[in-house]
């Protein structure tokens, strides 16, 4: 009897010390990591953001050059009987004028288009979304961080990778608040969305400012599909959309009044 | 002799400028971070433009050149450069100044043409390229860092210069150095308003 106390303290002193050991292992881990990351070649932050940002007003340009073309195409078709110079003279102004509208015009042209084709400008970045997504997994797993252990991880475990490490590595800090039910519903909650912190328009035009903005939001919602995907949730069963959400009272104000949930459903099996 | 020496004094504060905004002043990211972006990027134009790669260079371009004329702005702000009388002096501030503040590194200034109105970048170091191999059909066509030459041509433009920039040469295509062609065509005149003077 006494033995068997004996050995079960015994065994709770040895575990507390293997705790201990593996606490400052891992923190010299952490530091490790630390090290590696910032020993790797950087560029501004600046230039990162505004090729980010651009994104999107270029979907919109390579949209409007799309449907310019097969409407071009219809046009040769009927000036083939009507008149080919005209054409021609046609096709040579396309091609002279290589420079899009500036970026504000095209997103407000994104604002302004109907439907279908705002669906499809929004796929266009979803798609780049994804790519980058996919992309970033294979950066950070092979960053030796010792937050990652992907041999048996859940879905919630990939939910903590992209709010800690993928948010942070993106836009240089976490996720605020990660909510589940445990059943593959989450809501991922980021009142200071960086790309857009410095968005606004004049005073009085809020609903205005909030459609412009809405398109921004199609590129996280990329990224955290394609890192979804790359850790084996794809295609039919993830869902993911973003919508704007009042911020706290207690956050230290931001140049956006909102902040931004992403509402990711996976329905595995 | 003393212009001269006080040119080169120039030309070396210039660079330790750059420098001293880089390390002191600037918020970084991971280049690689910055690499995978563009190159997601540019693979969905490639898919949107069925390969037709000159349309690709066009879009980068065109994109590059929108950027340009915000990004000068913030370089105007951090470096507090006064108007450069000369592409000299131009192209110092390029390559020791802003490739330096924005991507960290420092291209070679080469190739003036006689009248120093022309000169080409020597881009060694392309944090848009890292990693990156092209498939042999693109590797005709595409100007893969095109993105630069929109970037110059627009940043260049609102600081009144009105400029051709082109890339002459892309180790991505086999060639033995990155080279990058600036030509001054004109220089803007300053606008007065109407009414006035």
């Amino acid at each position: 009897m006494e033995r068997h106390t004996v050995a079960g303290v015994s065994a709770t002193v040895n575990s507390e010390r293997s705790d201990v050991d593996a606490m400052t292992e891992q923190q010299r881990i952490q530091q490790q990591l630390h090290v590696f990351q910032s020993s790797l070649p950087k560029v501004n932050e600046l230039a990162y953001q505004l090729l980010f940002n651009e994104i999107i007003p270029l979907s919109m340009a390579v949209e409007k050059k799309l449907l310019n073309k097969t409407n071009l195409q219809d046009d040769q078709k009927v000036a083939k009987q009507d008149d080919d110079k005209a054409t021609k003279d046609f096709e040579k102004l396309h091609i002279n004028a290589s420079l899009d509208a500036p970026s504000h015009k095209m997103c407000q042209e994104i604002s302004e288009s109907d439907q279908t084709k705002q669906e499809r400008v929004f796929e266009r970045v979803r798609n780049i979304g994804f790519q980058i997504g996919n992309k970033i997994t294979e950066l950070l797993v092979f960053s030796n961080n010792p937050n990652l252990r992907f041999k048996d991880m859940d879905l919630l475990a990939i939910m903590k990778f992209i709010c800690r490490d993928v948010w942070k590595q993106l836009f240089g800090k976490q996720i605020d608040n990660l909510k589940t039910n445990h059943r593959g519903t989450f809501y991922l909650f980021d009142y200071d969305y960086r790309p857009i912190q410095s968005f606004s328009l004049e005073s009085g035009s809020a609903e205005k400012e909030l459609a412009l903005v809405k398109p921004f939001l199609e590129l996280p919602i990329g990224i955290i599909m394609g890192v979804l995907s790359s850790l084996g949730y794809s295609g039919e069963e993830v869902q993911c959309m973003a919508t704007f959400v009042n911020r706290p009272d207690d956050r230290p104000k931001s140049t956006f009044h909102k902040g931004i949930s992403f509402h990711v459903q996976v329905n595995s099996q | 002799m003393s212009s001269k020496s006080s040119g080169s004094a120039q030309l070396r504060s210039l660079k330790i400028m750059g420098e001293d905004v880089w390390k002191n002043r600037t918020e970084k990211v991971n280049a690689e971070l910055f690499t995978l972006t563009y190159g997601s990027i540019v693979s969905q134009l490639c898919i949107d433009y069925q390969r037709d790669f000159q349309k690709v260079n066009k879009q980068l371009f065109s994109m590059g050149y929108n950027i340009g004329v915000r990004l000068i702005e913030d370089f105007l702000a951090k470096t507090a450069l006064p108007r450069c009388e000369n592409m000299v002096k131009t192209s110092e501030a390029i390559s020791k100044c802003a490739f330096k503040i924005f991507l960290n590194m420092t291209p070679q200034v080469t190739n003036f043409s006689p009248e120093k109105d022309a000169f080409s970048l020597i881009i060694d170091e392309n944090p848009l390229s890292d990693f990156v191999e092209l498939p042999m059909d693109a590797m005709k066509q595409l100007w893969y860092s095109n993105i630069l030459c929109g970037v110059l041509k627009g940043a260049l433009q609102m600081v009144q210069l009105e400029c051709d920039v082109w890339f002459i040469s892309d180790v991505l295509k086999g060639d033995a150095h990155t080279e990058l062609r600036i030509k001054l065509n004109k220089v803007l005149k300053d606008e007065i308003p109407i009414g006035e003077d």
